[in-house]
């Protein structure tokens, strides 16, 4: 199946075009961190380590389209960059687990947008959130060390 | 000038971290790795002040307080961005200082956006006193985006073409 996309014209015509490719990492790399970054700040924000003059709620509401705005984008444009070479990176572990650890982490960012409302509205944040904001920080910690370790160990990106 | 760069550039690579980077088959990435993740805070904060000064998206704060609230993680994410970046350089200096696109990065692209940064992070409160961010700062939040997407552009230009490939 990765190998009929790998070879479809649209994605020779990327992967044969330096421009076309450049241009779709850099969507790639601008959305990524424009998402991790806003994420990982409302875990800060929930562990009580940032910007605490300001409610949760709001912190949260300011930071929440660019975090999905940035992850959808990141998507996309990564779909694209997967397709010039689908059969090979599918075949591979880092890839994998790369794609598992950023399913636990939009799991993890979900439940806590889900929540921040609650949260919120308690005297203190509870014990749970901040633990899932923990474990949110470890994992898209997590998928970058992934990521950057796809090119070394398997020569492919 | 070109010749001092060069020294430089030798001097780093000679140094005891560029040795040690440069020889080892893990370093490289897990440096990258700290490089990336500072670049997200650094991105994430400074992007979400730009788009409040735009106007677009929400308005539960002000940019002066997204600025302000944002300051500190700001900042440890370029030091940690910076340090990474220093150190992935020490390792292959001569090499980088060739190619055109990391020297647009470094010597044209990344200044630029710096000094613009700064101005920004002292002037969004003048900007945003009234209320209303004023003209001047609605552009400036612009001007700062395609500063940040100039550089990831140039940092992209040196990927696809450094000669370098780490192990």
């Amino acid at each position: 199946m990765w190998e009929v996309l790998q070879h479809a014209g649209w994605v020779t015509t990327l992967a044969t075009s330096r421009g076309l490719y450049g241009l779709v990492l850099v969507v790639h790399y601008f959305a990524l961190f424009l998402s991790i970054g806003t994420i990982v700040l409302l875990d800060l924000r929930i562990l009580g380590i940032a910007d605490r003059n300001q409610g949760l709620s709001a912190f949260a509401g300011q930071l929440r389209p660019w975090t999905w705005i940035g992850f959808g984008a990141a998507v996309v444009s990564g779909f694209l960059l997967f397709a010039t070479e689908a059969g090979d990176f599918a075949a591979v572990t880092p890839f994998r687990v790369k794609m598992l650890i950023i399913v636990l982490a939009v799991l993890s960012a979900i439940a806590m947008e889900w929540r921040v409302p609650k949260w919120d509205r308690a005297p203190v944040i509870p014990v749970t959130a901040r633990l899932l904001a923990l474990l949110s920080i470890v994992l898209w910690l997590g998928a970058v060390l992934a990521a950057v370790e796809i090119a070394p160990l398997t020569g492919l990106g | 000038m070109h010749d001092a760069v060069l020294a430089g550039c030798r001097w780093l690579e000679s140094t005891p971290w560029g040795i040690t980077i440069r020889a080892s088959s893990w370093m490289y990435p897990v440096i990258l790795w700290f490089h990336f993740l500072g670049l997200s805070l650094w991105l994430g904060t400074s992007l979400t002040v730009d788009l409040r000064l735009m106007g677009v998206g929400e308005r539960r704060l002000t940019a002066a307080e997204l600025s302000n609230g944002l300051f500190a993680w700001s900042w440890i994410g370029f030091g940690v961005a910076f340090v990474g970046g220093f150190l992935l350089f020490s390792s292959e200096a001569t090499t980088y200082v060739s190619n055109t696109p990391f020297n647009l990065k470094l010597a044209v692209a990344t200044p630029l956006a710096l000094m613009w940064h700064v101005v920004v992070q002292e002037k969004t409160r003048t900007w945003t006193r009234t209320g209303q961010t004023s003209a001047f700062g609605k552009w400036a939040g612009v001007i700062e985006f395609v500063l940040w997407i100039s550089v990831v552009t140039a940092s992209v230009g040196f990927l696809l073409t450094n000669a370098v490939t780490h192990p």
